[in-house]
């Protein structure tokens, strides 16, 4: 299911991609505290790369963060951002070029959805017209229908509206670096999960860098092209790929961060669109019910999945309700919980042991159908993840491979 | 003479003294508002400076406003002097309070926010801290407005302008035959234009309340 | 003058940093009030007494120390009719409309004393003296209307403030109505009602500045007194004293919370 073509949609001239980030000896101390909040901290980030930065509460992760755009001046170090030193220039500026989303997003309560989204681009004064096609294009790739929201306020939005509003506020002057302070903390875990699945799916379409700070693992080795798991004072205890600290873990610190049932784990390494997706009957709206059903037949399938006319999952509809019905489909009732194609197997396990049919529904850009994953998929998906950890365990230790068995 | 004939008789008069009442106090409670919003911004950042202003706040609102009126006569003589000058005073009081309350309840992660978008600290005033906290200012307004629009009634008697001076007239002309007329009419005059300002403070919410911050 | 903030929509957060800085500033802040209360007075006194008045004169007679006691008792005379009158109204009336069947009134009654807080006080000080005619009851009548709404706007909130799930569990445990409101909701309500009494009091003493204008007397009368009789020296005494009344009277309102505030909240 790999697209072929990566060039993002976007409306403007140009869409910036990642710049590079080097922190070097970063430290910030405060004033009478005798360890430094964040000691001497180093990273090379890449451009495009999603940097995550895990730890327990307290270790400094946040105040890394922070420096970055300055909002927290370190004390020591410095920072350069696309080969620039951004340790010296005026910090608002900076800003300006730096995305930042944080919890619940941070909206502005007094202002519409499009004037939070247009503020940024204001401040760098773009004219109104470039602003206003800049929101209703930002709101089209966070998912959100430009003309239904633009003129919302935040708390006519859910949680899960706000934070991708908040993402699309980030985004508006197209900065080549995105800073996020435990943006999903605070809503429910199906919302973050397809937050989570539409943040990977945006970072395909404009590949920027992104530093992300969290205190989940698991959303770490979902997000993450690298994660660096911090102690206290910001010391890194391990920097590297998901899978190779989940196969080797630096030390025990990372052990216990990490947690056990690494096997499940690996799971959340292998993504749903690593796996063969399979078609569903599917019926648009308006067609006709008794052909839908006809064809459901053919395929062997008891239910047909219902799509509204820009191909999104409305509901599920069983074959014999069709047949008995006949005429046009009706929009009807109904909700269908899908992922996004960067969603991990786990995920996709989840919405299914909540879904009566089965499967997990897949969608792409604008909730698109493609596709649906089985159990079978899964499965299988499980057992080879089981062999090549046990090819791995059998070559570091015997403890893990005990393990891997259990 | 019966009341409503006194209201129909003197209609030009108690319509120009309504005016001079309800424009004197207009005008004093927006200056009063510029002033309490400039105070509270400069010192809801600091708990102890909040704390004193809050303090005098309290304390000059204890103030009988007879006694100040009395105390400003002596170096601003009598007149219109006294008058605004004192219900500036009470009008900047509560206002003063409320500013404070509004900004220092700005939600922190909206400052954050604000500056980690890169809003400088002027910027962030104007745009963010400002705009949350202004149903709290204007509620602010609306307790001032009302309290000074009784205050206003008293300066009469100092030589300010507004409907206080007939509840005076009254007064001075004990057993007369318009005494209660005026005194009354004075009296249910500012009951009502005092009702008519705080609908019209109302309305202004309306227009400068954003809906998403609407209570 | 009614120092009510209406409730603002800020987030419990910034009310609980509130509190934690009133409380931090209170004692400051009486501080403050009884220096300038202690300043003002013993400066006047200072004044007063070197001041060198002729007997026969406006200010020797105005000012005479046995005319400054009178004219204080009177207005402290004034001020405490006034006030036990609005409290004895004001409290029943208060547990009468916030009771299950009266509660719907409630917000009407809230609404007019909020209209009602405009009513200038001269106009009724004035309207009572003529219509009943000059002296001390039509005053005491007329300043405890006025001072009626704001107190049982105050009573009425404090126990509306009262946590109903307290109420719920109380009325659980098998508790009357009337065992619920005498042993939860009323002692919940004590500081809200006793903050309310000041306010009611401070008021009526602020108020009663006016009492000298209908030939009620107190501290007010040195004020009329000096403007008519253009003598500055009488009037800022007047205003002067007035202020330190009714600042003492706030202040020893604002002690007596303090150590009457049921232990526990």
């Amino acid at each position: 299911m790999s697209e072929t073509t990566a060039a993002p949609a976007t409306a403007d001239q140009h869409s910036s991609s990642g710049a590079s980030i080097t922190l070097t000896d970063v430290t910030k101390r405060y004033p009478g505290q005798r360890n430094p909040a964040v000691d001497a901290f180093n990273a090379e980030i890449a451009a495009g790369e999603i940097v995550m930065l895990v730890g327990p509460s307290g270790c400094g992760k946040t105040t890394t963060l922070k420096m970055i755009n300055r909002l927290i001046e370190p004390t020591g170090g410095s920072i350069v951002i696309g080969g620039e030193d951004v340790t010296r220039i005026n910090a608002d500026q900076l800003r300006r070029r730096i995305g930042y989303v944080i919890q619940a997003g941070g909206l502005f309560p007094h202002m519409t959805v499009a004037a939070n989204i247009g503020l940024v681009p204001g401040m760098l004064r773009w004219d109104k017209k470039r602003i206003s096609a800049r929101v209703d294009e930002l709101l089209e790739l966070v998912s959100l229908d430009a003309g239904q929201y633009r003129n919302r306020y935040p708390r006519e939005l859910s949680g899960g509206q706000q934070q991708r509003v908040g993402v699309a506020r980030a985004l508006a002057a197209d900065p080549p670096v995105l800073l996020m302070d435990e943006p999903f903390g605070a809503v429910d875990p199906i919302t973050r999960q397809r937050l989570q699945d539409e943040l990977l799916r945006i970072h395909e379409e404009v590949p920027k860098t992104i530093v992300f700070v969290t205190h989940d693992f698991d959303e770490a080795v979902k997000l993450g092209n690298r994660i660096a798991i911090l102690k206290e004072g910001a010391h890194i205890a391990q920097f590297d790929s998901p899978d190779t600290i989940l196969a080797n873990p630096a030390d025990e610190f990372v052990e216990d961060f990490v947690g056990h049932g690494s096997t499940l784990k690996q799971l959340t390494l292998t993504r749903v669109d690593e796996v063969e997706l399979e078609p569903a009957t599917t019926v648009t709206i308006g067609e006709d019910a008794r052909d839908a059903a006809a064809r459901a037949k053919t395929d062997g399938n008891t239910e047909v999945l219902v799509l509204d006319e820009r191909r999104r999952p409305v509901r599920w509809e069983e074959v014999k309700d069709l047949e008995r019905d006949g005429g046009s489909v009706p929009r009807g009732q109904g909700q269908v919980d899908v992922i996004g194609r960067r969603a991990t197997l786990n995920d996709a396990l989840d919405t299914m042991l909540t879904s009566s049919q089965g499967c997990a529904v897949v969608t792409g850009r604008g909730d698109e159908f493609l596709g649906l994953v089985s159990v079978e998929s899964v499965m299988h998906a499980i057992q080879s993840a089981r062999d090549t950890a046990r090819e791995q365990n059998l070559g570091i230790t015997g403890r893990t491979t005990m393990q891997a068995d259990a | 003479m019966d009341f409503w004939q006194f209201m129909a008789q003197n209609q030009s008069k108690l319509t120009f003294l309504s005016w001079q009442h309800v424009w004197m106090v207009a005008q004093c409670v927006f200056v009063a508002t510029i002033i309490a919003v400039f105070v509270a911004i400069v010192v809801y950042k600091s708990p102890a400076g909040a704390s004193i202003a809050n303090a005098l706040s309290a304390i000059g609102l204890t103030i009988p406003s007879f006694a100040l009126l009395g105390l400003l006569i002596a170096p601003l003589g009598l007149g219109v002097g006294p008058s605004v000058v004192a219900i500036g005073f009470y009008a900047t009081l509560p206002i003063v309070r409320n500013a404070i309350v509004g900004l220092a309840g700005v939600d922190r992660n909206l400052i954050e926010s604000a500056k980690g978008m890169g809003m400088g600290r002027l910027r962030t005033l104007v745009r963010v801290e400002l705009p949350v906290a202004w149903p709290v200012i204007l509620a602010g307004i609306r307790v001032a407005t009302q309290l000074v629009m009784g205050i206003a009634a008293i300066a009469a008697f100092v030589g300010g302008p507004g409907l206080g001076g007939l509840i005076f007239e009254g007064l001075s002309q004990l057993g007369g035959v318009n005494a209660v007329n005026k005194a009354l009419s004075g009296t249910i005059l500012v009951v009502l234009l005092a009702l008519v300002l705080d609908l019209v403070l109302m309305f202004v919410g309306r227009l400068t309340i954003p809906r998403g911050i609407r209570v | 003058m009614s120092t009510t903030v209406t409730a603002p929509p800020v987030d419990p957060d910034a009310i609980a940093a509130e509190v934690a800085q009133s409380r931090a500033g209170k004692w400051a802040r009486l501080a403050i009030q009884q220096g300038l209360v202690v300043a003002v007075v013993v400066g006047w006194a200072v004044w007063r007494n070197g001041a060198d008045f002729k007997a026969e004169s406006v200010e020797g007679r105005s000012l005479a120390w046995g005319q400054i006691l009178q004219l204080t008792g009177q207005h402290i005379l004034l001020s405490v009719v006034t006030t036990v009158i609005v409290l004895v109204l004001a409290i029943p009336l208060g547990i009468v409309l916030t009771r299950r069947h009266t509660r719907r009134l409630a917000p009407l009654v809230v609404g007019v004393a909020n209209i009602g807080q405009a009513a200038p006080a001269i106009g009724l000080i004035v309207l009572s003296a003529l219509l009943f005619n000059i002296g001390f009851w039509p005053a005491v009548g007329a300043v405890s209307l006025y001072g009626l709404l704001p107190s049982l706007r105050n009573t009425i909130v404090g126990l509306e403030q009262v946590d109903q799930r307290l109420v719920e569990a109380g009325r659980g445990m098998g508790m009357s109505a009337p065992a619920v409101l005498f042993r939860v909701e009323l002692p919940l309500a004590v500081p809200v009602i006793v903050a309310g009494a000041r306010l009611a009091l401070v008021l009526v003493v602020g108020t009663m500045a006016l009492a000298g204008f209908v030939g009620a007397g107190g501290l007010g009368l040195l004020i009329t007194t000096g403007i008519k009789l253009s003598r500055i020296s009488v009037l800022i005494s007047g205003a002067l004293l007035v202020a330190a009344l009714a600042l003492i009277i706030d202040w020893i309102g604002r002690v007596v919370e303090e150590f009457a505030r049921p232990k526990g909240i």
